[in-house]
């Protein structure tokens, strides 16, 4: 009665995935970040409170949402971090988290070391202190990943680490990739989108290695440049969002992705069911195919 | 067959597209791409584990349900009870 087998039966269209911002609030002001620019009270004010979100998250585990991110600004930063990553817990969804690390001490460790989240994703800009802190903007931010990091394989809690690669950290990324190998089961995740802030500039993307210079970092790396060179062969495939995958920002605005913001629904006064199914589909996406593609790649024990 | 089960504590049950998943909560997935789904009867058996009635009272209780022999019933709920024992799922009640 046990057998290994794929989630085959999941709709084209269903709600499987979700990406939450649960704040833009965060202890470090990232040069690069896209979210930073609403680390600020005002905004803060407007974020969801602890009974809203637990409210919208029931909505999705209803609909079926299995997998769900939680991700910021900085999760941690929330006073009641651990009141709505318990709930997802126990309600069965299959819980990322991604953070700076540098709030995670050993009790926060121990608390999820309890209640393991299924991935746990760590932003890890640079190898040196000067070059982790020149982007992060904060004191002692390095020393205190550094710990999370250490604390987290310790507790073998599934951990990836990640870097988005700008010209202050290009001399390093190399470096980084290998530190993270000699990790043991930690993986390593290398970015190289720099988006425009939630306010509209473009202030990161000036951070971009140019293209000529990142290729020749990258052709120094095998796994870099096949990865790059398959990329390059390929025709992008059309952006899938909306289909199983969504994203909901710190004030419960249903989006399609965390890239695309254009247009929202409002999860503080509609339910989930109608935002997904009648306005979710209306929105719009320069990457979108006519003809969606799958995108799950779970498999599954059948008992 | 008069063996009582109860369900441990670390599994959630969760619908998803009309499939019966138990998610692991307190330990990671085995492998973290791997869920375990439960068919329709081991959904119907997995129901009516509750620590107080008997594999034998839940078979007749299913058997009067669902259109299927008491046999065939038998011979699902015994492996399923030994699949769910293996992954920790469920545990015999104390007497």
């Amino acid at each position: 009665m046990l057998e290994l087998n794929r989630l085959t039966s999941i709709p084209e269209r269903f709600p499987l995935s979700c990406q939450w911002e649960i704040t833009c609030r965060c202890n470090l002001h990232c040069v690069m970040c896209y979210t930073d620019c609403f680390n600020r009270p005002d905004m803060i004010r407007d974020e969801l409170s602890t009974n809203t979100i637990l409210r919208i998250m029931d909505e999705l585990a209803d609909a079926g949402c299995l997998e769900l991110c939680l991700t910021g600004g900085e999760p941690f930063v929330r006073p009641d971090f651990f009141d709505i990553y318990e709930h997802a817990k126990t309600n069965g969804f299959l819980v990322t988290i991604f953070t700076n690390g540098t709030l995670i001490t050993e009790e926060v460790a121990d608390r999820l070391a309890a209640l393991p989240p299924h991935r746990i994703e760590i932003s890890f800009h640079g190898l040196t202190e000067q070059t982790f802190e020149g982007i992060t903007q904060g004191k002692g931010s390095y020393q205190r990943c550094l710990r999370a990091i250490k604390l987290l394989i310790e507790r073998n809690l599934p951990l990836v680490l990640k870097s988005t690669a700008m010209t202050i950290n290009r001399e390093e990324i190399l470096a980084i990739k290998r530190y993270v190998s000699g990790l043991g089961s930690v993986e390593y995740r290398l970015g190289e989108e720099l988006r425009a802030t939630l306010d509209g500039s473009n202030a990161p993307q000036r951070l971009a290695i140019p293209e000529s210079e990142w290729l020749e970092i990258k052709q120094q790396d095998p796994e870099l440049w096949a990865e790059t060179c398959r990329k390059q062969s390929q025709t992008p495939a059309p952006c899938n969002s909306g289909m199983r995958r969504f994203h909901i920002d710190a004030y419960g605005r249903l989006q399609l992705c965390s890239g695309n913001r254009r247009m929202s629904y409002d999860l503080r006064t509609g339910s989930f069911r109608e935002g997904f199914y009648q306005a979710l589909p209306t929105f719009a996406c320069d990457f979108k195919a006519d003809v969606s593609t799958l995108l799950i790649q779970v498999s599954a024990v059948h008992v | 067959m008069d063996k009582i089960y109860v369900k441990h504590a670390d599994f959630v049950q969760r619908e998803v597209a009309g499939e019966f998943l138990l998610i692991p909560i307190k330990r990671q997935l085995a492998d973290v791409n791997s869920l375990y789904v439960l068919n329709e009867t081991g959904a119907a058996l997995w129901h009516r584990i509750d620590g107080k009635h008997s594999v034998q009272e839940i078979i007749k209780d299913c058997s009067e349900e669902y259109e299927v022999t008491v046999e065939q019933l038998e011979k699902d709920f015994n492996a399923l009870i030994e699949d769910l024992l293996s992954i920790k799922a469920i545990q015999e009640a104390p007497p």
